[in-house]
């Protein structure tokens, strides 16, 4: 799979689904016309055999047209600007309860470590992880906009009744959703669907309302006609909403079913195991309950979970292809018959942290650009394998107590405090003068925790900071942006690190406290040909101080940009800030995926001349490769992938 | 088309309705979930305290009144903590919680200044892991507090709104109350013990 031709599929399949959309408003229109002649013959008793050669009525249908498509535009936009604010309450509305950091439930405590190792694995902030507590089924789901503001929801039966490896197939198969930008799509779905369905919410709400009224009082005759009048409104909008609900299961089933053999796929890539995901699948199938969901507001979402979530009749509206297929799709062998599955939670294997990865000794890392540009949203089980090395060798204490707020922020601060004495004082200083004592006390302490941790965890343990620093309050959150900025002045220059951790931090949790803020303005508009002369320019001086080196590294990465259409300059090193690179990178993300793809390769190439990374050069390219807003997987130690044998010069880093 | 302008305007206005409902359905939500929080570091202490106590026993075998203060201001302020979970902001239950998390800092103050006459139980190890465990999840009880009541802050205001109070108020969106702990009364309590 390759994520940036999927990115650009993703958006040609956005047009798709506006075709049907148009469809279902055509169909609704032309509903809501009929009903409304029916009503004017009937209430002004024309008589009917007039009826077809007066059923044509412009004037009206106009009218009729403009108001259907106002009310569906209105009710589609404001769901649309509801799920955008918050993707979480669509997981809330299905019950959703958050996981409890401090997990002292073993099941939870599993499905937190396989979430996590799934996060570090594709260079993405751990997302919010749900449980779903009153659903026995074996089911899933994962909501978000963008990695910075993404769930992941499982049921109870899901957690409880499958094994290690069958519930990573699972999580596997969400990640692929949330990396591929299904999830934005259904988000957006499910309001767009909204609109549709608003006529028939109407109606049987209507008719609901009139149920109770009928049923509490005995009611004076003269009410009667007007009674059988909003009888007849209510129905009628029912059976118009019938058209939208019968268009909204065929456009979320259109959309969602090949995307689901897609993430099958793409799990079994993750994780290298398609025993995991296809072991899930056949319990769903072994289970009587199946995937089937019991939450009332289960239809909404349908398109989102890992199995079909609802009863379906016919083969047109599952949003999912059947299991069988899906299940010989990863096993070959499969026969067709489900063992039954047990309704008992299964024995929990002991949590094994793996130490089979290569631990990276060399300082450098070997990179081909190709190579890294292939695995953006791709990862492979060997990243996974060593995230979950990485994450073996962070401190116990340190992971699971960074689930907390109060000790996320704590890390954060303390993974700015800088090597060197005096900086570090005067840092500690500024955190003093923030007026919390304590925090200051807590930040020299956390900084202790840090040490013990590789120096290549340093990204990831702010990924592992995040799900926690989402919950500060927006009070909260502001003091730590405070906090932040002040560590990173105190000693009047802003350092390599400095800058991509407030990237990464500021990035993800603007995201989540600022939805609705656009990007600050920041000086004019500039081109994408000086945005890439700028970031290339950087990048080069970033990896080589002597400027003959630069301007190679700049040509090593130029080539990269297939075509005549760019010619970027090396700029003079006085030129270029931080503010500018912001500015840049801030130009560059609103380019078309492929360009982006392009330009990813271009800086990894120009990062890596003599096809090595150091540990500041990769953690510089998360960055980048974050704000360009792909999900780039950490460089593997010992990368070689490629035509040819990197050169085994090691650089200063 | 005057009928249908009225129809528009009408529509309009449940679309707004809904929006604002929602909108405090989620404020709603998020103080509930700010309150998860406080209870999730309020459990882990009202564990540790038996611990304390029952290390501390053995030193101070002449304070037993102290101690079992502590354990029947723990039970009380659980069953409390118990309560509030179960309906988050909800006044009377949050004014419990405070006054049984007062008292407890009250008799947990009274007990560490009694164990400053006992230098053994000072420089007991457990005793002093436990302590510096109790403290840091305090610290964190009170980062959660504050989290919990700005979103209480943020809920009350959203509901007091003009056209959105009179919804709330059809609709049971009671006010929710923070969670505060009157300082002044916690360092009374602690000073009296000292006398």
């Amino acid at each position: 799979m390759d994520f940036f031709e999927e990115q650009h599929r993703a958006r040609q399949r956005t047009g798709w689904l506006i075709v049907l959309f148009s469809l279902a408003v055509c169909g609704t229109v032309i509903a809501v016309y009929a009903a409304v002649k029916v009503a004017i013959h009937s209430a002004w008793d024309v008589p009917f055999d007039q009826f077809p050669g007066k059923f044509w009525d412009g004037a009206l249908f106009w009218t009729v047209a403009a108001y259907t498509v106002a009310l569906i535009a209105a009710a589609s936009l404001y769901k649309i600007r509801a799920v955008s604010a918050s993707a979480e309450s669509v997981v809330l509305g299905l019950g959703g309860r958050p996981v409890d950091p401090n997990a002292h439930d073993p099941y939870e405590r599993r499905l937190l470590n396989v979430v996590e190792e799934m996060a570090i694995a594709s260079g993405v902030p751990v997302p919010a992880v749900y449980v779903l507590p009153g659903e026995p089924a074996i089911n899933a789901l994962a909501v978000g906009l963008d990695v910075s503001r993404s769930a992941i929801a499982v049921t109870d039966g899901c957690l409880k009744l499958l094994s290690r490896d069958e519930l990573q197939g699972v999580v596997a198969h969400e990640f692929s959703h949330l990396l591929n930008g299904d999830s934005r799509i259904n988000l957006r779905l499910l309001g767009l669907v909204h609109g549709i369905l608003v006529i028939g919410l109407l109606g049987s709400m209507l008719l609901r309302t009139l149920g109770r009224t009928n049923d509490s009082g005995k009611r004076s005759k003269s009410g009667g006609g007007a009674l059988s009048a909003v009888l007849f409104v209510g129905a009628c909008l029912y059976l118009i909403g019938s058209v939208g609900v019968f268009f909204a299961r065929l456009i979320k089933a259109a959309v969602s079913r090949q995307r689901e053999l897609l993430a099958d796929a793409s799990g079994v890539q993750f994780t290298r195991n398609p025993a995991g995901l296809a072991g899930a699948l056949k319990k769903i199938g072994g289970l009587d309950r199946g995937s089937r969901l019991l939450a009332a507001r289960a239809e909404e979402a349908s398109h989102f979970y890992f199995s079909e979530g609802m009863g379906r009749f016919t083969a047109l509206m599952s949003t999912h292809p059947p299991l069988a297929e899906r299940i010989r799709f990863l096993d070959s062998t499969f026969q067709g018959e489900m063992p039954a599955t047990l309704h008992s939670p299964v024995a929990l294997e002991e949590e094994v942290p793996g130490v089979s990865a290569a631990v990276p000794g060399a300082r450098g890392i070997a990179a081909q650009p190709r190579a890294v540009v292939a695995s953006v949203g791709a990862l492979s089980d060997q990243h996974i394998d060593y995230a979950q090395s990485l994450l073996a060798r962070i401190p116990q204490r340190l992971r699971d107590s960074i689930r907390e707020p109060w000790v996320a922020r704590a890390v954060v601060l303390a993974l700015l405090l800088d090597a060197k004495p005096e900086t570090r004082a005067a840092q500690l200083k500024a955190v003093l003068a923030l007026g919390d004592p304590q925090l200051a006390d807590h930040v020299s302490r956390a900084s202790t925790a840090l040490r013990a941790a590789p120096a290549e965890a340093r990204l990831p343990i702010l990924d592992l900071a995040l799900p926690a620093l989402r919950r500060l309050s927006s009070a909260q959150y502001g003091e730590l942006r405070a906090a932040v900025d002040r560590l990173i002045r105190a000693d009047s220059r802003i350092g390599l690190f400095e800058y991509t951790l407030q990237c990464v931090l500021l990035r993800h949790l603007a995201a989540h406290f600022e939805p609705n803020r656009p990007e600050p303005a920041r000086g004019p508009q500039i081109e994408v040909v000086g945005a890439l002369s700028v970031l290339l320019s950087m990048l080069a001086y970033a990896g080589a101080p002597d400027p003959a080196e630069a301007a190679r590294a700049f040509e090593a990465g130029r080539a990269q940009l297939s075509g005549d259409r760019f010619f970027p300059a090396l700029l003079a090193r006085e030129k270029l800030d931080l503010r500018a690179l912001d500015r840049a990178l801030g130009r560059l993300r609103d380019t078309a995926p492929r360009l982006r793809g392009q330009i990813l390769g271009a800086c990894v190439a120009a990062v890596a001349t003599d096809g090595k990374v150091t540990i500041a050069e990769g953690e510089l390219l998360r960055a980048v490769s974050d704000s360009l807003g792909c999900p780039m997987p950490p460089l593997l130690p010992g990368q070689h992938i490629g035509e040819e044998p990197a050169a085994p010069t090691a650089r200063a880093g | 088309m005057v009928g249908l302008i009225v129809l528009g305007v009408l529509v309009l206005v449940v679309v707004m309705v809904v929006a604002a409902y929602n909108r405090l359905v989620e404020l709603r939500n998020r103080y509930k979930n700010a309150f998860s929080q406080i209870d999730v570091q309020l459990k882990r202490r009202y564990d540790l305290i038996p611990n304390l106590v029952e290390t501390a026993k053995g030193y101070l075998k002449h304070e037993r009144q102290t101690l079992e203060a502590v354990i029947v201001a723990r039970n009380q302020a659980s069953t409390a903590a118990q309560r509030a979970a179960a309906t988050p902001g909800e006044p009377s239950a949050m004014r419990d919680l405070a006054g049984a998390e007062i008292a407890l800092g009250g008799a947990l103050g009274r007990m560490f200044a009694l164990t400053e006459a006992y230098p053994d139980l000072k420089s007991n190890t457990t005793m002093n892991q436990l302590s510096e465990e109790l403290a840091s999840t305090e610290n964190k009880v009170a980062f959660a507090r504050q989290a919990y009541n700005d979103a209480v802050m943020a809920y009350n205001t959203g509901r007091e709104v003009f056209p959105v109070s009179i919804l709330a108020g059809a609709t049971g969106f009671a006010e929710a109350r923070l969670f505060e702990l009157e300082r002044a009364v916690e360092r009374e309590v602690v000073k009296v013990s000292f006398a």
